[in-house]
């Protein structure tokens, strides 16, 4: 996935390996969620994360994406996102995750009950990821 | 004599006073005739009698205290004493003797008349026993008084009766025999008959027991039936398949009942308060629907996403295990008219949010069918070679458990359309939006039975047959054509 490059590319270097080594899972969840409008949290085999990508660039919208798979530090990463989403069970998958605007949207369920509220969009728009 | 037997009577035990009545009658010469016509009779009837005078002891302690006041004590009345406590204890019906007494002589064609009518009578008695045992038991002393003092009178003519003439008597001694004969009827059909209702009374109660004990297993079974729903895969539909099945088709019955209650009340055109908690429950009754659903998705996602469940013409247009939200909101927006700006707005709006769901959770399936595609044909993209058959297909299957995750999505976007439409619509509105909604689905089920039984050409007939069939078929269509 070429996502994670171009953002990081436009918005700042990207942060060196060394000093996420100190920080705690949850932390650097936080950090990466914070540092775009739109961040997704991904496994690139899954599915489910395809059609979530595919949803927003569908609506425009272009998300800062992080397979899990392929980072160093995946496997913690994504027990943080368990325990920020209060997943119990360790059996279904976690991914996809998604933050807007540095918060927690939650998983594709979630995603998909603000599209059809009509909250998603605000919330894009707010955080800067829309213009129309 | 009357002395003696007085003597005997009051120094007995009410409890043996069938002995002493017994003794008295061997002990009183005006008893005479018992002996010689009834004495044997009276023995049969000695134990009835003894019977009945052990559970009424206290009446009949009241009756002997009663008495013993009036000096003339007869076996004859004595015996009407006892046959007095034992009728009085019962309601009505057999205290109509009493009156017969002193009017023997009157009374004996009508005895003959109540002979037959006795069946009738001990029906009657011994139901009238059954209800009225327990009150009359409390009412029973108070009525002994009183009786008693009429039978006391009574008692006093009969002695002056007796005194003068035996006639009389040879009138009564039938209808005495008949008399004690009929309440002895009358207290074994009544102790049937409580019998009777203590076998069902507890008859009832086993069955309740069972019942419940019943439901129970059924609970545990249908819990069980949850978690071994993967496990059979030989059978064609699978225990949670069946299960879904069944509260599929109790959920329709039920969508049904409250269809035709929402069309009530729209039409009776209730305050929308009242109409306001028909359409949430409505609203309730369809998230049901997605809950068995997810369930059934969790235990037999291809039950779901084949659309075995559903009619024909339902499962051409289903989509990931049900309808697409965006279609039937295409639907009802013609249906739901004068919508104001607001509202417009909002379900268009609605529409194209839930087709742009709808498109990403299609892509996302076609990605899946795409994968396991591939790692069906044999080495897959992104792991090692050397795959073994049992790795592929363990590669396979837990792709494959991706589905059920769809299934569940495009659920739970169904039923967000649906909150959605009730947000936007008035009360009024969304009731006639789920109205359409129902009706639009009755009538793909109806067109699904149509279509299953419709007329067809039966292939593989001879020549002889094919021409009247076609002719049939073609004249049945015609028919169906003006549909």
């Amino acid at each position: 996935m070429q996502y994670a490059a171009a953002e990081q590319a436009w918005y700042m270097p990207a942060a060196v390996a060394a000093t996420t080594m100190a920080e705690s899972a949850v932390a650097s969840v936080e950090r990466l969620a914070s540092e775009s409008a739109v961040v997704v949290f991904s496994v690139s085999s899954c599915c489910m994360c395809h059609a979530v990508k595919r949803l927003f660039c569908g609506m425009g919208v272009h998300p800062t994406v992080h397979e899990l798979d392929l980072d160093p530090r995946g496997r913690e990463l994504e027990r943080a996102l368990a325990r920020l989403l209060g997943y119990g069970p360790a059996g279904s998958p976690v991914v996809p995750v998604v933050f807007i605007g540095g918060k927690l949207v939650g998983a594709m369920d979630r995603v998909m009950a603000a599209h059809i509220n009509g909250s998603l969009v605000p919330l894009l728009k707010e955080a800067g990821a829309l213009w129309l | 004599m009357g002395e003696t037997s007085s003597s005997s009577h009051s120094r007995q035990d009410p409890c043996v006073l069938g002995y002493g009545f017994h003794g008295a009658i061997a002990n009183s010469t005006p008893a005479n005739f018992f002996d010689q016509e009834g004495a044997a009779y009276f023995g049969e009837l000695e134990e009835t009698f003894m019977h009945q005078v052990a559970s009424l002891t206290r009446t009949q302690q009241a009756a002997t205290t009663s008495i013993a006041h009036h000096g003339d004590i007869k076996p004859f009345p004595t015996a009407a004493t006892v046959t007095a406590a034992t009728a009085t204890a019962r309601p009505p019906p057999t205290l109509d003797i009493f009156p017969a007494w002193p009017m023997r002589s009157l009374h004996t064609p009508k005895e003959g008349s109540n002979v037959t009518a006795d069946s009738t009578d001990d029906s009657e008695s011994s139901s009238k026993n059954n209800s009225n045992h327990s009150s009359d038991q409390h009412g029973a002393a108070a009525d002994m008084q009183s009786q008693f003092d009429q039978v006391s009178q009574q008692q006093q003519l009969q002695h002056k009766n007796m005194a003068t003439s035996s006639t009389p008597r040879t009138g009564k001694t039938p209808d005495r025999k008949q008399t004690i004969r009929r309440l002895a009827q009358n207290r074994e059909a009544a102790r049937k008959s409580r019998l009777r209702k203590k076998a069902y009374i507890q008859q009832l109660e086993s069955s309740k027991l069972k019942l419940a004990q019943i439901e129970q297993d059924m609970q545990r079974a249908r819990s069980q039936g949850i978690f071994l729903g993967g496990a059979p895969g030989a059978n064609t539909t699978s225990s949670g398949a069946a299960m879904f099945d069944v509260e599929y088709a109790r959920w329709l019955d039920d969508h049904g009942r409250r269809m035709a209650e929402l069309h009530g009340a729209l039409h009776a055109h209730l305050p929308d308060g009242d109409l306001r908690a028909i359409v949430d429950d409505t609203l309730t009754h369809h998230d049901e629907l997605f809950q068995l659903k997810a369930s059934a998705a969790k235990s037999d996602v291809f039950h779901l996403i084949t659309g075995v469940w559903t009619t024909p013409a339902e499962r051409c247009f289903l989509w990931m295990g049900g309808f697409r939200p965006s279609d039937l909101v295409k639907t009802l927006l013609p249906q739901l008219d004068p919508l104001t700006e607001q509202q417009l707005v909002g379900i268009c709006n609605l529409q194209q949010s839930s087709q742009q769901a709808e498109e990403a959770l299609s892509q996302g399936l076609d990605q899946l069918h795409q994968s396991l595609a591939d790692t069906m044909a044999g080495g897959s993209l992104i792991d090692d070679t050397n795959m073994s058959f049992m790795g592929q297909m363990a590669l396979a299957l837990g792709k494959l458990s991706n589905l059920e995750g769809f299934v569940i999505q495009a659920d739970n976007l169904r039923q967000q359309t649906l909150h959605q439409m009730h947000r936007i619509l008035t009360v009024r509105q969304a009731a006639r939006c789920f109205l359409a909604i129902g009706e639009y689905h009755n009538r793909l089920r109806a067109l699904s039975s149509l279509w299953v039984s419709r007329p067809r050409e039966i292939l593989g007939a001879d020549e002889g047959h094919c021409g009247e069939i076609s002719i049939a078929a073609q004249a049945s269509q015609s028919q169906f054509s003006s549909f």
